[in-house]
């Protein structure tokens, strides 16, 4: 009696839970091809897509032609972006033996947001954000702290941007939506908490960055900020300035 | 206490303790790497002090102080790169620094100074403006005109207004600027914004590192 080999499964963006449920099993290992999977190099990405073009994008092309997957499960609805689509055709072309699934997920029972309420790091908490994408059981409780600031947005490309804010940061926007495993949640991505100071930030080159820049205009104290692949002195400097200005210890 | 200033072209050096108040500026190339301040600020600062605080940090402090306002916009042009920090009733509303595109602007206003023997102060403020968007980038617009027949200083003085309008959208087209930074000293650039400008000189960051210190500002210092 033989076993079937493991399928390397990818994921872009949140696939729908009827999906994950699917390939969360011994079965599969699987990769979230938006983040960087080991020291892949970016710059393989540029013959497929513009080097001018989402950062989070780029990645899951590279990571797919390290990893080759046997089949991508990429989410393609109002959940995740235009660019996606347009990604997911060059993928197709571009790794003809990978089965290329487009998904368009439309879930809407809200699973819960205590990671992005809680008292923790917000690097541990933005990495548990995005780990939470691949579990399907409901999440266990933790303490909801009070917020002292906030981070609206996507989980950043690079993710030292993320070191200096305090514990008690809440995380909003479309990472609560990850969370909540509704990314196609509009209400709650727009939500933001107007009594504290909050960086809405966006990868550049993405729609969301007009989001990003309208929401932090509304925000009595929101500073908007966007990077690409890395995040350079000046917007470390940004944001590590904001808060100190906002009288925000890290 | 030694305060310093660390740009790019240039360092700002405030000694608490002199007999004169007024800082000293020194060339960057010029400046003793071995040197240890009590206090810095500036791209250069770090390695010059344990103490550092955050160039848009030391800005907006040295704003709050020199303005004497709760409500304003100040733009810090300097040689690499351009910075704002706004305030509304008192509190920090928005913030933003141009170190990559949109760089080198002050720098390139000096070579050009150089290079063509101007004079700012004698130029007048163009009508129209080349569309600039970082000082590289323009000096194109430049040899351009200058091929077309257009006189060298008319060509700069285009070349410079573009950059005063490239750093006034960047500030997001407020009512009134605070003007911070060595180019304050540039009559031509601070006449060609289109709005009412306010030159608080090249100091406003030595002025943040003295807020910071909770001192005195340096224009109330005793010797």
């Amino acid at each position: 009696m033989t076993s079937s080999p493991i399928q390397r499964a990818g994921i872009v963006g949140i696939p729908p839970l009827s999906v994950m449920e699917l390939i969360t099993t011994p079965d599969y290992e699987i990769f979230d091809l938006d983040e960087p999977q080991g020291r892949v190099d970016l710059e393989t990405a540029s013959p497929f897509l513009p080097r001018v073009y989402c950062g989070i994008l780029r990645t899951v092309i590279a990571n797919s032609l390290a990893i080759q997957p046997d089949i991508i499960y990429i989410d393609t609805g109002a959940g995740k972006c235009d660019c996606a689509v347009h990604t997911a055709t060059v993928l197709e072309d571009m790794l003809p033996a990978t089965r290329i699934i487009r998904t368009r997920n439309n879930d809407s029972v809200d699973f819960g947001t205590p990671l992005c309420k809680t008292q923790m790091s917000l690097m541990e908490k933005m990495s548990a954000v995005t780990a939470s994408v691949q579990k399907t059981a409901p999440y266990p409780e933790l303490p909801t702290c009070a917020p002292t600031a906030g981070f609206w947005g996507v989980p950043p490309r690079d993710f030292s941007i993320l070191n200096f804010f305090p514990d008690t940061t809440h995380i909003y926007g479309w990472a609560r939506c990850m969370e909540n495993k509704t990314p196609d949640n509009m209400d709650l991505e727009l939500h933001y908490n107007p009594d504290i100071p909050t960086v809405f930030f966006a990868q550049s080159f993405c729609a969301k960055t007009a989001l990003a820049r309208h929401l932090a205009s509304k925000h009595p104290r929101g500073l908007y900020l966007d990077c690409d692949v890395t995040a350079g002195n000046s917007a470390k400097a940004k944001i590590q300035a904001f808060l100190e200005l906002s009288g925000i210890d890290a | 206490m030694l305060l310093a200033d660390f740009g790019t072209s240039y360092c700002k050096l405030l000694d608490t303790q002199s007999t004169t108040t007024v800082p000293r500026l020194i060339a960057t190339r010029s400046i003793d790497r071995s040197m240890k301040v009590d206090i810095a600020t500036g791209h250069n600062g770090k390695r010059y002090t344990t103490h550092y605080v955050n160039e848009l940090t030391a800005l907006a402090r040295g704003g709050l102080s020199l303005t004497r306002e709760q409500s304003f916009t100040l733009l810090d042009c300097g040689s690499r790169d351009i910075k704002y920090v706004v305030y509304g009733d008192g509190k920090i509303k928005d913030m933003g620094w141009n170190a990559e595109c949109g760089a080198s602007m002050g720098f390139t206003i000096e070579l050009l100074e150089k290079y063509y023997t101007l004079d700012f102060s004698k130029m007048d403020v163009p009508k129209s403006s080349f569309s600039v968007t970082c000082g590289v980038l323009g000096m194109s617009h430049i040899f351009d005109a200058v091929v077309t027949g257009a006189s060298e200083a008319e060509a700069v003085a285009k070349f410079v207004k573009g950059i005063a309008i490239n750093a006034y959208n960047f500030a997001k087209q407020p009512e009134k600027i605070y003007l911070s930074g060595g180019l304050c000293d540039n009559p031509l650039f601070v006449n060609s914004f289109p709005c009412p400008v306010v030159s608080l000189g090249r100091f406003v960051l030595l002025e943040g590192l003295l807020n910071s210190l909770h001192l005195p500002s340096f224009s109330d210092l005793q010797p």
